[in-house]
């Protein structure tokens, strides 16, 4: 507080041109991230401006280097304050920008990160029936974005948690939730046809989400016609570097 | 990379790159790098610790330098002599001092304090800050947790809520981020799965959860053998101890391909000079060193000194740490 009052605004906006000269440099160092944080706090002027600004800072700099875990946290940090001073949500902004920067790189795995965060706040914050439609967009989204890499892992651990996410469980009827998972799976099979059919190799992440998708069919009380066991038979072989993952499954599943 | 003899670890070699650092003090690196000597040292010392060359270090040397790092005013330790105090550096500190069976260099009053001192940057939602300045981190708790525990002064004031802050780190793919919402990050997985095994609580996580930890763990692990970080990042060999540690905590190490990751952590020796690095043919330092050595160690190979995946030292020194909970 009393530095506040001791020191003018130039210092303040020197002190910020300062710390992003820095973090040009060192985008990695957690020391300059945390200290801004800490001169925005302390800035004399303590309305939204400055945080509205330092949002277009931050997307700049997650345009050079767009998996910079610092430049994301501090991300979240600036749109919660954001959200504070104005008393306003920015749940789908953020959610677009995600969406923008996975269309950018399907790989960007920070990105899907946020997008479950972003998610799990909406589906808690919306009506029913507006997560229902949220969840059938989401649903033809993870498909696109299968069939557009389905060599890349982010994507997969992203299916991974969706398909199993409470609020998608419970939110859609059953019979919908079953149908738009057995439709997800057709499509997993097809990519997986069309990578044996191109290279005479299967799609590991193909076999390995078959596998959980066979899980969460089964409890609900359907049965798929890939067996789970052949798929950890296959990956033994075509995914060594984790092959007693998959002997520990096959033990477990009997 | 045709030169390179694949299949054994240059013990001798390293041995003598970790001596020649204490070596360098006449070089502008050496003051530059002020800020995380103690760590340094650690890392050195815990380095010939597997190497079976402890001596190498002189030891009453490094308890004075130690104690010199020591801060009187807070009663935590710095990474220098005239530093300013920091979780961090604290760990380092009790650790060098316990790898010395030392501890008792301390007197009551200065362990107080320190006891103090650490407690004193836990936060409200059971967090540590690594100093006055704020910064929250889950490094913290883990230096915060371990320190604690060396020193034999874990309470359920301080652990409870530890944990309770550490089980809202777990994140959707299995993995674990420095804070509440930030993305999952293989050190990170360390941190939070080694204050939870410290702290004897790993049993707070569901089977489903070691399960799928275990599964974002070994999908670390890319062609060449190395692991990486996060997903779609370059493999590292300090991700060999982050990674390794956290599977042998949840005792699913054998879920990656030993073979592949020690020919990686090999490939990546200075066979001229000594130490590791953290891909082939780049600079060598301590870090990559003594990170890509415990790796080799928790797998078993080259006939290393074992190494404790809870607090990164050999079991000879944590074997006589009192286990919490304290009866």
């Amino acid at each position: 507080m009393q530095l506040k009052n001791e020191l003018d605004l130039l210092f303040w906006s020197s002190e910020l041109l300062f710390t992003l000269a820095q973090l040009r440099q060192f985008p990695k160092v957690y020391w300059i991230w945390n200290h801004r944080i800490w001169v925005l706090e302390n800035h004399l002027d303590s309305s939204v401006n400055i945080w509205k600004e330092e949002l277009v800072m931050v997307s700049k700099l997650l345009k050079i280097d767009a998996r910079n875990f610092h430049g994301w946290l501090y991300r979240r940090i600036i749109v919660r304050k954001i959200e504070q001073l104005t008393g306003e949500k920015k749940l789908f902004e953020e959610l677009a920008y995600t969406t923008e920067n996975i269309n950018n790189n399907i790989s960007n795995f920070s990105a899907w990160h946020q997008r479950t965060v972003l998610l799990s706040k909406i589906f808690g914050e919306n009506e029913n029936e507006s997560n229902a439609k949220m969840i059938h967009d989401e649903f033809a989204y993870i498909t696109n974005a299968m069939f557009t890499d389905a060599e890349d892992q982010s994507v997969w651990f992203y299916i991974k948690w969706f398909i199993k996410n409470k609020v998608v469980r419970e939110t859609l009827e059953p019979s919908e939730y079953a149908r738009l998972l057995q439709e997800l799976h057709s499509n997993v099979v097809m990519i997986n046809q069309d990578d044996l059919e191109f290279s005479g190799k299967e799609n590991n992440w193909c076999l390995k989400i078959l596998i959980v998708l066979d899980d969460v069919l089964k409890n609900i009380g359907i049965e798929t016609c890939i067996e789970k066991k052949k798929c950890l038979e296959q990956l033994i072989n075509a995914d060594p570097l984790r092959k007693n993952r998959y002997l520990c499954l096959l033990n477990d599943g009997q | 990379m045709a030169s390179k003899e694949r299949g054994t670890l240059l013990k001798e070699k390293h041995v003598r790159y970790i001596e020649s650092l204490d070596k360098k003090q006449d070089t502008l690196e050496f003051w530059l790098t002020e800020h995380l000597r103690i760590n340094g040292v650690y890392w050195g010392l815990n380095a010939l610790c597997m190497l079976r060359s402890k001596d190498v270090f002189n030891r009453e040397d490094l308890i004075k330098f130690v104690l010199g790092c020591y801060v009187e005013s807070t009663g935590g330790f710095a990474a220098f002599p005239r530093h300013d105090a920091h979780l961090a550096s604290t760990l380092s500190g009790i650790q060098l001092l316990k790898m010395y069976d030392a501890i008792d260099s301390l007197s009551k009053s200065q362990i107080d304090k320190c006891v103090n001192f650490i407690k004193s940057n836990q936060m409200k939602d059971g967090s540590f800050q690594g100093d006055r300045f704020g910064e929250v981190d889950t490094r913290f708790v883990y230096t915060a947790i371990s320190s604690l525990s060396i020193l034999e002064r874990l309470t359920p004031e301080v652990v409870d809520p530890a944990v309770d802050f550490i089980l809202r780190c777990y994140n959707f793919d299995g993995g674990f981020g420095l804070c509440p919402g930030a993305e999952s990050h293989a050190a990170q997985v360390f941190t939070c799965l080694g204050t939870l095994a410290v702290v004897n609580r790993l049993q707070d996580l569901t089977k489903a959860q070691v399960d799928e930890i275990g599964w974002w763990l070994c999908e670390r692990q890319v062609p060449e053998g190395g692991l990486n970080g996060r997903p779609s990042k370059l493999p590292d060999v300090c991700y060999s101890w982050w990674v390794l540690s956290s599977l042998s905590l949840i005792d699913r190490l054998e879920w990656i391909d030993f073979e592949k990751l020690r020919g990686f952590i090999l490939d990546c020796q200075d066979e001229k000079r000594g130490g590791i690095s953290d891909r082939p043919d780049n600079e060598v330092d301590v870090f990559h060193t003594v990170f890509g050595i415990a790796g080799l160690s928790l797998m078993g190979f080259e006939d290393l000194v074992p190494i404790d995946p809870t607090y990164c030292m050999t079991y000879d020194i944590t074997n006589t740490i009192k286990k919490y909970p304290y009866n």
